[in-house]
């Protein structure tokens, strides 16, 4: 008879083929864990915050929440976008309203309607009302008394951010590590293809019950793809198909069955390519159609998860082919989710302490690694 | 019978196909609070079979509010009020910005979070 012995877990081993490759069970489920990935993972790494197209213009803005943090990201007037906190200098009001990337908002200046302090676009405060250069309601201080307020010192609280072609990315830490070097040779690989000259045309949102770690680590791996994407994996020769694992980042390189009309592919190769960016971002360029799709695996609490999926293609209206694309991706999405919530369930129980990994789940082991050091940090 | 089928609410977003089922009302409107920050979409009320005493009266919020207070002295769960509303044929989002609109004329409170009274 065998009993599973979950008296004590390891960390993820170094080696693929040590037995405790994989992050502990708790890990995933444990609610102090998310806790601490707002800090250690969220609050350290450059996650993607939306796509610069939606934001063509100096002063549209978008908004996004990153861990517990609320952000505002907006074009310059230098054309550069920016990142702040969506947080009133004044007395921390919410300035404006949330914003979705694809519905963006469109302002001169970032005025808080609190106290009407009103900010230009590169965070710098540029006016008060006269109640903040007056004194007229208080009998203690001459108006002459009244401390000026320094633009700079009372701007916005600014935050990191760098892009990827049109990708925006802001990093909540002080001193972060560059973007370059968390993307390493992805930054390289999507700069050389036309990702800007592509128009955002579908966004649609999925929550799913289980953590988000769960969601990523079977985006990363395809040992389940032959018994759970049958339409899909027909049109792909697996055996011919490489999962490539870098630093911070891991391309799925699924190579078509039959060649496909270039016209049809934004990269070279005869190949669906994913491309996974610790923590939480995939390029998804299916190599079926002209364009591709990104993904933001954005943790709501332990237990769920928000997908946010784009689409982007010549046009912002769909094609037939474009559709299909669309189509396809809706597919497989439906089909892993109910994988991982199947597999949620069970790790729940508590049954299992730590999972193992086989040969090909290397992506999956860096991905957990990633995690450990984070979490160790 | 499917959970889907034994769920007391189902919400959906017919942009996204996403369905959100719960026996919680205001799990309801926190999924709309969700889904709506990052699509801007509305969200409809599939099904929605809240728990209630008696048919509640009256068309306009402020009256279906007085009355299902008799059900929930503490405050009517916001997502009781959408169930009913959505009778009435509006969207949890229509729903939720005449809540506000009443709200900032004085119309209504809230004595805990996402509950509601009325004066």
């Amino acid at each position: 008879m065998t009993q599973w012995d979950d008296s004590q877990t390891e960390h993820v081993s170094d080696d693929i083929t040590d037995e405790s490759n994989a992050l502990p069970a708790r890990y995933f489920t444990e609610p102090d864990v998310f806790e601490m990935e707002k800090e250690k993972v969220f609050g350290r790494y450059w996650v993607y915050a939306g796509h610069a197209n939606a934001i063509k213009e100096p002063g549209q803005y978008f908004t996004r929440d990153v861990g517990n943090r609320k952000l505002i990201i907006v074009r310059g007037h230098d054309g550069r976008p920016k990142a702040f906190d969506n947080v009133c200098a004044h007395r921390g009001s919410k300035m404006v309203e949330d914003t979705p990337m694809t519905d963006p908002g469109d302002a001169s200046r970032i005025q808080c309607p609190y106290h009407l302090w009103t900010y230009d676009l590169d965070g710098t405060l540029r006016s008060t009302p006269r109640s903040f250069e007056e004194a007229s309601l208080n009998p203690d201080l001459e108006d002459e008394d009244v401390r000026e307020l320094d633009p700079e010192e009372n701007a916005l609280n600014a935050v990191n951010v760098d892009t990827i072609g049109p990708f925006i990315f802001v990093n909540l830490s002080d001193d972060p590590m560059p973007l370059e070097e968390q993307a390493g040779e992805m930054k390289d690989r999507l700069e050389a293809l036309p990702l800007g000259e592509y128009e955002h045309a579908c966004r649609i949102v999925s929550e799913v019950e289980c953590n988000w770690k769960v969601f990523a680590s079977n985006y990363s791996e395809c040992d389940h793809c032959q018994s759970n994407h049958q339409d899909w994996i027909e049109g792909i020769q697996l055996d011919e198909s490489e999962l490539e694992v870098n630093d911070y980042h891991w391309v799925l390189h699924y190579t078509h069955e039959e060649d496909v009309d270039d016209e049809l592919r934004i990269h070279d190769e005869h190949e669906a390519q994913f491309h996974y960016l610790w923590p939480n971002f995939t390029v998804n360029m299916y190599g079926t159609a002209d364009g591709y799709g990104t993904y933001v695996i954005d943790p709501i609490d332990t237990d769920r998860f928000q997908l946010i999926a784009d689409y982007y293609f010549e046009d912002a209206d769909l094609s037939d082919e474009e559709e299909e694309f669309v189509r396809t991706s809706r597919q497989l999405q439906e089909e892993d989710f109910e994988l991982v919530e199947r597999q949620w369930e069970g790790l729940k129980t508590g049954a299992l302490a730590q999972a193992q990994l086989g040969p090909n789940e290397h992506t999956v082991h860096r991905f957990h690694r990633l995690a450990q050091e984070a979490y160790n940090s | 019978m499917s959970t889907q089928e034994k769920a007391s609410y189902v919400a959906v977003c017919p942009e996204c196909d996403e369905r959100k089922q719960t026996e919680t009302p205001n799990e309801v409107v926190e999924f709309y609070r969700r889904h709506h920050r990052v699509t801007g979409h509305d969200v409809d009320l599939e099904r929605a079979r809240p728990d209630l005493d008696e048919d509640v009266t009256g068309d306009d919020l402020k009256s279906v509010v007085r009355h299902l207070l008799e059900q929930y002295p503490n405050g009517v769960p916001i997502g009781v009020i959408v169930a009913v509303m959505n009778e009435r044929g509006l969207s949890i989002g229509e729903t939720l910005d005449e809540i506000h609109e009443i709200r900032m004329g004085g119309g209504l409170y809230e004595p805990r979070d996402d509950h509601l009274g009325a004066f």
